[in-house]
């Protein structure tokens, strides 16, 4: 396959990754990498076998329903690679195994997902570059996948959906999880989705919410600030110094308010959290990495740079959450980049950045 | 600005019917233009927000609402169908009889003189 697209988008000169490109694979070739009986329960679903909810979010077709024009590798490379002028896309399944009720059918699914994603897309092209699935229900399991996964080479970290992930995500039964994460090197990428998965652990705040509207403006954060809150105060960077740790999908916005009111409470309960050797903000900005979809649209351009400026282009990865419906064209950032930054922050955050996060060999 | 103004013909007015619409090529700019109402409207095919092609969106009514702070009422309803258009990639609304966005003060989509003129549309441009 080939190996560099022909570019013609501002990226020409420049090495950009996409740490979150998602996939829209239909249930029924799904099913086919499942034995029975979780075959047939993907193939014949009551409702939809990893459902999201009953939520309008497609306003009654005012925007385009997900978009089914990815759903091949060649497909996927001719929008992402040749269209948006991505050179290396960081592709996850999107599995949503924190909505599927029974614990060993989302183990089931989570083999699915890896051997369709390796099968379908990993081994198509060069520069695809991929998440293991990780099912949270059972953490000796899922370490057992992390390390078979980890022997593919295009395979750079996990995907966590941290949205109705329980306990949550610092608790130390997952640690297996992280030591299999930290053996094989690699990155534990934690994705939120808003709906079913949402709905496990707001669910007074789903039912009660009228608008989807509502609900996605909180899904995302308040998943992160979750598995933030239970990362630190569990001393999980500290327990394990090599992993790296990234936060998919909710901007950058709402990290600098961790940091700050972080080193405030932990300075005044430092005995509930007492494995940690620096500061939270330390900690943050030392192992956590944050993409930057859905970047934030203050009216006046210049907010959004000072966020730029108080998190360090260090830790700013550029994603675009293509093919779903709220996904950032890569040029818009690009644009704001330009225009405030110089040509190594540019660099930093369309691929330099990552490539460090996820020790990326490109 | 590239050059004067020229006048291009895009279509006979009868290709395209009320609430239809045709996107054209002029001077390397992708533009729509839409019949709606009896009137033309031409736009550029770029959405203001990360230039998506709004001009290839839905048109529909939206929700309209009003607070009336004498009786603390809110008037809530279903208005203007056909005269709002999606874009297609995020949804911005924009009026489509005015180019102007629903959600941004001040954000128009460029828009340029259309025309009959026997009975072919004239974009100017
Ligand atoms: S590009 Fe049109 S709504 Fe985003």
């Amino acid at each position: 396959m080939a190996s560099t697209a022909e570019k013609t988008t501002p990226f020409a000169d420049t090495t950009v990754v996409d740490t979150d490109v998602h996939l829209s694979i239909p249930f029924d070739e799904l099913a086919e990498y499942c034995d029975e009986p979780y075959r047939s329960i993907t193939k014949y679903p009551t409702y939809t076998p990893v459902h999201r909810g009953g939520w309008n979010r497609y306003m009654g077709g005012k925007i385009e329903t997900e978009k089914q024009n990815v759903q091949t590798a060649d497909a996927l490379y001719e929008k992402i690679c040749v269209e948006f002028g991505i050179d290396y896309p960081l592709i996850n399944a999107f599995p949503v195994l924190n909505s599927v009720p029974e614990d060993d059918r989302a183990v089931e699914l989570m083999y699915a997902y890896n051997d369709y994603l390796l099968d379908n897309f990993l081994d198509e092209y060069d520069q695809f570059l991929g998440l293991c699935t990780v099912a949270t229900q059972e953490p000796e399991t899922a370490a057992e996948e992390i390390d078979r996964m980890a022997t593919e080479k295009s395979i750079e970290g996990l995907y966590l959906l941290n949205s109705g992930a329980q306990p949550p995500l610092g608790d130390p039964v997952y640690d297996v999880i992280y030591q299999a994460a930290e053996e094989n090197g690699l990155h534990v990428a934690y994705h939120a989705s808003a709906g079913a998965p949402f709905a496990k652990d707001f669910p007074v705040q789903d039912t009660q919410f009228n608008r989807f509207l509502e609900n996605h403006m909180l899904a995302h954060p308040w998943a992160h600030m979750m598995t933030m809150s239970s990362l630190i105060v569990n001393g999980t960077p500290a327990k394990f110094p090599d992993l790296n740790f990234s936060f998919l999908e909710a901007g950058v916005s709402w990290v600098p308010y961790m940091m700050f009111r972080f080193n405030k409470e932990y300075s005044m309960r430092r005995s509930e959290a007492p494995l940690l050797e620096k500061s939270p903000e330390e900690y943050i900005r030392d192992q956590f990495y944050i993409s930057t979809q859905p970047i934030g649209e203050p009216n006046d351009p210049n907010h959004l740079q000072q966020i730029i400026d108080v998190m360090g282009t260090d830790s700013l990865m550029l994603s675009t959450d293509y093919p779903h419906w709220d996904f950032d064209h890569p040029d818009a950032l690009d644009q704001q980049v330009r225009q405030f930054g110089d040509e190594e922050a540019r660099e930093r955050i369309l691929s330099g950045t990552a490539i460090e996060a996820f020790e990326l060999s490109i | 600005m590239s050059g004067t103004a020229e006048r291009h013909v895009v279509a006979d007015a009868d290709e395209i019917d009320n609430g239809e619409r045709i996107v054209t090529q002029i001077k390397g700019r992708e533009i729509t233009v839409f019949r709606y109402d009896g009137d033309y409207y031409a736009y550029l095919n770029w959405c203001a927000h990360q230039g998506g092609p709004c001009g290839e969106g839905t048109l529909t009514g939206t929700s309209i609402a009003s607070y009336d702070r004498e009786t603390g009422e809110v008037d809530s309803y279903w208005g203007r169908e056909g005269e709002i258009l999606n874009c297609p990639w995020h949804g911005w609304e924009y009026d489509l009889t005015t180019g102007d966005c629903l959600s941004r003060t001040g954000v128009t989509l460029p828009s340029y003189p259309v025309e009959i003129e026997d009975g072919e549309i004239v974009v100017t441009l």
